[in-house]
């Protein structure tokens, strides 16, 4: 494990290189460029703003705040996994000739969307500050370990699911369905405060709920997250990480066979 | 799966590898299938290589020769560890690259210079390094002028000069190369198959596959023959090409000669179910008399030989006979053999020069003459005749050669032609002389 690391670490610049050239390649071509990193969100909040706050008004205040906290995280999460998915078979052509470490490619496609999520946090912060809300220098600190908490959790499913769909490629789809019904499992569109107890620890098996409840903390209540919530992100995050990363080492071996 | 190298001055030992893969009937990738597939093997193990072992000393260049699906691919593709031995050792020391795939991680949209970069980290380059070599990779691909262009804009053959670049522009203590010199011009491959020498020459271990004989006969100090997922043979490239070539033009020539009898067969079949126009039947009609003639006019006539012209006169017979005046097809370098050629003139008008020709089966012309440039004679105004080429003394090395004969007019026009007539097989020769042909000689020591 440890000389797999090594090596991994030995392919920096590989990851590097993967990430410019997704993210350069991505916007290279259309007009507005890297801009889009800030619009998609955008029109993301505006629209799931225009339900939830003028179709079926939530009673939570400055809702779009509130959405904005964990839908970008979210998005973050689900473009990671879903896309992430697909990041060996996509890239066949280099994993069937060459030799690298093969986490290479899960790692650089996580962490281009990381790095996406980092750029749409420009409008995470402008709503706070504009929207009234403000930051309090107390609780911000605590932004980064969030993020690098859920940077660990995706690159654990990212590395599950890519390897497993290189032996069943339905795999891409079935976590696009997964994606679908996940969204409604966490609580972005809507509180955890009102819910049943029950239907609060159901939620909580989720880990992307102590996630998305620490972002609405740090961001939304300005406070730190709840040591629960701590405790279950980055015991998930960790344990999700080895699980992916050892399912990922068995399989890794006859990638080039199956493809 | 990795073992320890035993010998120091090897650079690579595989000891008894086997490879088998996994042959689906119809391959399950899809959920379904594999559900219900489950607990069911429902594949053959095809064995591709059948247990090779060979070392390759530090320094050394080899070569893995043999026909498609032999297993040197796959072999080299273990190398580059892509794809690990079912059972047995494979041990290397040193740093390894390999040119297999050309242009890798390539992105339409990015500049030469970007795309050096990605490129380079795939093969697990530093920038650093990049950094530092970066003009020398611009200055091998020649594309100074076009480095800051999007790769999309470029001609197939500067986007391979440029991947070309990049991968031979490694720092690598062994360099596995996979049939990937047949890039760009004829000027660009020369330079490419010069700084593959430079790079042995400086001490890296190279292992190359490839179908191009005469660059493995330059680059190469050992060749080994793969065939069948067993080495059938190894040893100085020299002499293991050639044994190969043979091989392969022994079969080829078997092949033709099964697929010539099935085309005729076939096409018998196809005039007698008489679907066909006249004018379609003429033309097969044709055909098979033109095969069937080269067969009529010399019982010697190879499986390959094609035969066009005029028609104004034609030959009628041709046989290759020894020194006792016995057919005969095979011969030692020295002998003397001679070719005798029966014709008829159908317009005796006609100035009849006879020319002949042979080349050897990778289709090197080796030697050629016409009669009326060494005799300054043409026949004329015979209705039949024989001519009779004698070659007094056989200086072509082992190998297999083809036989062309031709019938022209002093215009040069092609009344009768021939090709591929005859298959002579030289199959002894001094063994201490190589190339083409042998050459009267004396070494003196002074």
């Amino acid at each position: 494990m440890i000389s797999r690391l090594k090596e991994i670490i030995e392919y920096k610049d590989m990851i590097y290189s993967m990430v410019k050239r997704e993210l350069r390649g991505r916007y290279q071509k259309s007009a507005l460029g890297m801009l889009w990193a800030l619009l998609f969100p955008l029109f993301q909040i505006a629209i799931y703003t225009f339900v939830f706050g003028v179709i079926f008004p939530s009673s939570i205040e400055n809702y779009y705040i509130y959405l904005t906290a964990g839908i970008v995280p979210w998005t973050f999460f689900s473009e990671a996994v879903g896309q992430g998915a697909g990041c060996i078979v996509n890239n066949s052509n280099l994993a069937t000739k060459i030799y690298f470490p093969r986490e290479v490619l899960p790692i650089s496609a996580v962490l281009a969307k990381f790095i996406n999520m980092l750029l749409a946090f420009v409008i995470v912060f402008l709503f706070i500050v504009i929207g009234g809300v403000g930051i309090n220098p107390a609780a911000i600190w605590f932004l980064p370990i969030v993020m690098i908490a859920e940077f660990i959790l995706c690159l654990g499913f990212t590395l599950l699911f890519s390897a497993i769909t290189v032996y069943i490629r339905d795999m891409e789809y079935i976590v696009g369905i997964l994606m679908m019904a996940w969204i409604w499992g966490t609580p972005i569109m809507y509180s955890m405060d009102n819910l049943q107890p029950i239907v609060k620890v159901i939620l909580l098996c989720n880990p992307m709920t102590s996630i998305v409840q620490s972002y609405h903390a740090v961001l939304y209540y300005k406070q730190l997250p709840d040591t629960l919530y701590t405790a279950i992100t980055w015991g998930s995050a960790i344990i999700i990480l080895v699980i992916g990363e050892l399912v990922f080492a068995h399989l890794e071996g006859d990638f080039a066979e199956e493809m | 799966m990795n073992a320890n190298i035993s010998n120091p001055e090897n650079a690579i030992e595989v000891r008894n590898v086997h490879k088998f893969f996994k042959v689906y009937e119809d391959k399950g990738t899809m959920l379904r299938e594999r559900i219900v597939n489950i607990g069911r093997n429902k594949y053959e193990k095809r064995e591709v290589l059948k247990g090779i072992s060979f070392d390759v000393k530090k320094g050394e260049a080899v070569a893995l020769i043999g026909r498609n699906g032999c297993g040197k691919s796959t072999t080299l593709k273990m190398l580059t560890k892509i794809l690990r031995p079912n059972e047995g050792t494979i041990a290397e020391q040193g740093r390894i690259s390999s040119l297999i795939e050309l242009g890798a991680g390539f992105h339409p949209d990015l500049t030469g210079r970007e795309n050096i970069y990605i490129n380079a980290s795939i093969f697990g380059i530093k920038n650093k390094e990049v950094d530092r070599r970066l003009d020398d990779i611009i200055a091998f691909s020649e594309l100074e002028q076009y480095i800051d262009n999007p790769v999309r804009t470029y001609s197939s053959g500067m986007y391979m000069r440029l991947a070309f670049a990049v991968a031979i522009n490694v720092d690598a203590d062994i360099l596995l190369v996979d049939e990937i010199l047949a890039v760009g011009d004829q000027a660009f491959q020369t330079k490419c198959f010069n700084k593959l020498r430079d790079l042995k020459a400086n001490g890296m271990t190279i292992v190359l596959v490839s179908h191009s004989i005469g660059q493995v006969k330059q680059i190469c100090d050992r060749v080994i023959w793969i065939e069948d997922g067993l080495i059938r043979d190894e040893g100085p490239a020299r002499k293991i090409c050639d044994d190969y070539l043979n091989d392969m033009e022994l079969k080829r020539l078997e092949r033709v000669e099964v697929e010539a009898k099935m085309r005729d067969q076939k096409e018998k079949e196809s005039l007698e179910n008489g679907e066909l126009s006249q004018e379609e039947k003429n033309i097969i009609q044709e055909k098979l008399n033109n095969s069937m003639k080269c067969q009529k006019i010399c019982s010697q006539c190879g499986p390959d030989a094609r035969r066009s012209g005029t028609g104004e006169a034609e030959f009628t017979d041709v046989i290759m006979v020894n020194e006792k005046g016995e057919p005969c097809t095979r011969f030692a370098t020295g002998d003397k053999l001679s070719i005798r050629i029966k014709f008829k003139a159908n317009d005796t008008s006609k100035n009849l020069n006879f020319t002949f020709g042979i080349t050897r089966s990778d289709w090197v012309y080796c030697y050629g003459n016409e009669m009326q440039e060494c005799t300054g004679h043409t026949i004329s105004g015979k209705e039949a005749g024989e001519v009779v080429l004698t070659i007094n003394k056989l200086n072509l090395l082992k190998g297999a050669y083809f036989l062309d004969f031709w019938i022209q007019d002093e215009a040069g026009v092609e009344i009768d032609c021939i090709h591929n007539l005859i298959v002579m097989h030289v199959e002894e020769d001094t063994g201490k002389d190589h190339g083409i042909m042998g050459m009267d000689h004396d070494w003196e020591i002074q």
